[in-house]
């Protein structure tokens, strides 16, 4: 009970239980107010004509009073029509009542009144005027009526407050029991997050309201979380795989060697064989490490304005002759890419990469592009190969780090090379594209953001 | 051939760094410690200093600063296991000429020691001859003997690196650093295609080679008389 009384659903729920209320309060207040002010209108005019009437004709002035005294089925006139000397000469009042001025105008005061046979002390509402003779005729109606009016709307306040505070707060204990329920549900599931089961997800409604939002929110953080455990475990396993493959090698060459070599030479081809997959084990872990550091930000302190098409025409120099060595055309394509603000030696190292790559699949005879273009204002680099290309469903996945295609399995490389590609992108706020080539191969693409 | 000081905290590879450089006929003094190195270093006279970074009792570039400080100006490589670029930047504002990552081979250490003990003047010459090699660099010709050697910019600049380094060891990632002025490294045998195609244009009358591969680290370019 307590944890109900500390949730904030529960002191919501009180909130506008209280709310509820005030709002009953004021709109009877409002109400009240209009009404009793329309009967006390009402009745102030009446005494005003019905004085003005009396005052108008002294001579009849004493008939008068009596007559609105007489004609009065609930006792609720009074009147009178006192002489110069105080004496009553008409109407059922002892005396004028004191603070009633004698100007027309209707007041509430006290006055002695002979009700039911008795005298009593009663408030009444009345008005007066002084008659040329020296007299003063009061004409006076009960307040009764008013405070019926007043009691009336308190008791049906009254009446009205404790079903609707009720009511409210039946309700508001519904509300905060069932968000209670969804809180209770989602605490499960996160819950079970905590404990480690990261495929839990927090149940979402359907009423697309602020707590499926968040929940919806929270759920595609969980994805995101999922996703980066899943490449922290599979860069994890392919380091191992990929550090324990060359190391096996090297193992087993080592000790075959130191039992079997029986000359210098064939010691000194086990060394090198050793020496060449110790550097490639380097490489490895260098790439591992270089991806690592382009994921911190302060890397962006080497940033510069930055011409795609020279560092296109420079990357296809560089690669040329390792192109026409392995009868591969390589074209160099600078057209109107718009200058951007980026490092020069990672967006040289991130091109060199798809060369490097696009060269590697494509097969003898074949031709590699390398395009520096606009597009929407964006400044486009892309290398388009006439290699086998990539499947649709492999795309998403060559940029991570460590991932190889099948086919690409028994090729040399480590499967970083794309992987810093899209960290130094990533650094330059670039996204990175695989697609179809127009000659049928692949096209890799990174889009520099445009301005 | 050249007096050497070792500045390095880990004793294994101080003592492969020794035999390989004492291998190659230099003398070649080490110090474990920083302020050992610093003490060192102040006696003077040497042709190279080689430090690590991280050194017991006082860090590698704050050493060098200091010398640098004192107007010491022996070429200093600095040899660290920090091998990023920023790191590498902060290496040679402190005073460093060269510096190498670890891991690297004693090869690109000992061919580096070379070029820094080998500075060449880099002079307004504008012609540059060895042997039978002859390049203008202001004109962008370059000869053999008599014949004309139809040499694209980048391989008259890899020439012209080579032949002001005449028998000096230079490995890919020198020529990668300073021909093409990049600084990473690339993954394909990129350097020996090119150093390949040069080979090639220098040797296409018959002449003997010039251009010798030195296994695992480099080439070395020689005179032909």
């Amino acid at each position: 009970m307590t944890e109900i009384l500390r949730s904030t659903a529960f002191r919501w729920a009180v909130g506008i239980a209280l709310w509820s209320v005030l709002f009953a309060l004021a709109i009877f207040g409002f109400v009240y107010w209009q009404t009793a002010g329309l009967l006390r209108e009402e009745l102030a005019e009446t005494l005003r004509l019905e004085i003005r009437a009396v005052a108008a004709d002294p001579a009849a002035a004493a008939e008068r009073v009596d007559t609105w005294v007489a004609v009065d089925p609930h006792a609720e006139h009074y009147g009178g029509l006192f002489g110069p000397d105080g004496r009553r000469r008409a109407g059922n009042l002892d005396a004028v009542p004191a603070g009633l001025h004698p100007d027309g105008d209707p007041y509430r005061v006290g006055a002695m009144v002979e009700l039911a046979q008795q005298r009593i002390h009663d408030e009444i509402w009345a008005a007066s005027l002084a008659l040329p003779d020296g007299s003063v005729a009061v004409i006076g109606h009960d307040s009764d009526e008013l405070d019926r009016v007043q009691g009336m709307t308190m008791r049906a306040l009254g009446v009205g407050l404790a079903p609707t505070l009720a009511l409210s707060m039946v309700g508001g204990l519904f509300l905060a029991g069932r968000a209670r329920r969804r809180l209770a549900a989602t605490e499960a599931a996160m819950d079970r997050v905590m404990r480690g089961e990261l495929r839990t997800r927090l149940p979402v409604g359907t009423r697309g309201d602020e707590f499926d939002r968040l929940a919806g929110n929270v759920n595609r953080m969980l994805d995101r979380i999922e996703g980066l455990m899943g490449d922290i475990r599979s860069v994890g396993d392919a380091v191992a795989h990929d550090l324990r493959t060359p190391l096996t090698r090297l193992r087993a060459r080592l000790e075959r060697s130191r039992e079997q070599a029986a000359t210098v030479d064939e010691f000194r081809v086990a060394i090198d064989h050793g020496l060449a997959w110790i550097d490639q084990t380097l490489a490895m872990v260098t790439a591992v490490l270089r991806i690592g550091e382009m994921e911190d930000e302060r890397r962006r302190a080497g940033f510069g304005p930055l011409a795609l098409g020279d560092l296109v025409t420079d990357s296809v120099e560089l690669f040329e002759p390792l192109a026409e060595e392995r009868g591969i055309r390589l074209t160099a394509i600078a057209d109107g890419a718009p200058p951007i603000l980026g490092d020069q030696d990672l967006c040289a190292e991130a091109l060199a990469n798809l060369i490097d790559n696009a060269l590697k699949f494509t097969p003898e005879g074949g031709e590699v592009r390398v395009l520096a273009t606009r597009r929407a204002g964006a400044g486009i680099l892309a290398v388009e190969d006439t290699g086998p290309g990539i499947p649709p469903g492999e795309r998403d996945r060559v940029f991570r780090r460590f991932y190889r295609a099948e086919a690409a399995r028994l090729t040399p490389g480590h499967g970083l090379g794309l992987g810093l590609v899209a960290a130094i992108a990533k650094l330059h706020g670039a996204t990175v594209a695989v697609t179809d080539a127009p000659g049928g191969g692949c096209r890799m693409e990174i889009a520099f953001p445009g301005g | 051939m050249a007096r050497l000081l070792l500045i390095e905290d880990d004793a294994d590879t101080a003592a492969d760094v020794l035999a390989d450089l004492r291998g190659r006929g230099h003398e070649v003094d080490w110090a474990a410690t920083g302020p050992d190195g610093a003490q060192a270093a102040r006696k003077g006279a040497w042709g190279a200093i080689i430090l690590d970074r991280m050194l017991p009792g006082l860090e590698g570039l704050e050493l060098l600063q200091d010398l640098r400080q004192a107007g010491d100006r022996t070429p200093a490589l600095v040899l660290s296991a920090l091998g990023d670029v920023d790191e590498r930047i902060r290496g040679l504002r402190s005073g460093g000429d060269d510096y190498l990552a670890k891991p690297f081979a004693l090869g690109e250490l000992a061919a580096r020691i070379e070029a820094l003990l080998r500075r060449p003047v880099e002079a307004p010459e504008t012609v540059l001859r060895l042997g039978s090699l002859e390049l203008d660099l202001m004109a962008g010709l370059g000869r053999r003997g008599g014949r004309d050697l139809d040499l694209l910019p980048r391989e008259l600049k890899l020439l012209a690196y080579l032949m002001r380094r005449p028998g000096q060891v230079v490995t890919r990632a020198m020529l990668f650093e300073e021909v093409w002025g990049y600084r990473f490294t690339p993954k394909s045998n990129l350097i020996d295609v090119h150093v390949g195609r040069l080979r090639r244009k220098l040797e296409a009358g018959g002449e003997p080679s010039l251009i010798v591969n030195v296994r695992g680290i480099g080439f070395t370019l020689s005179a032909d008389d």
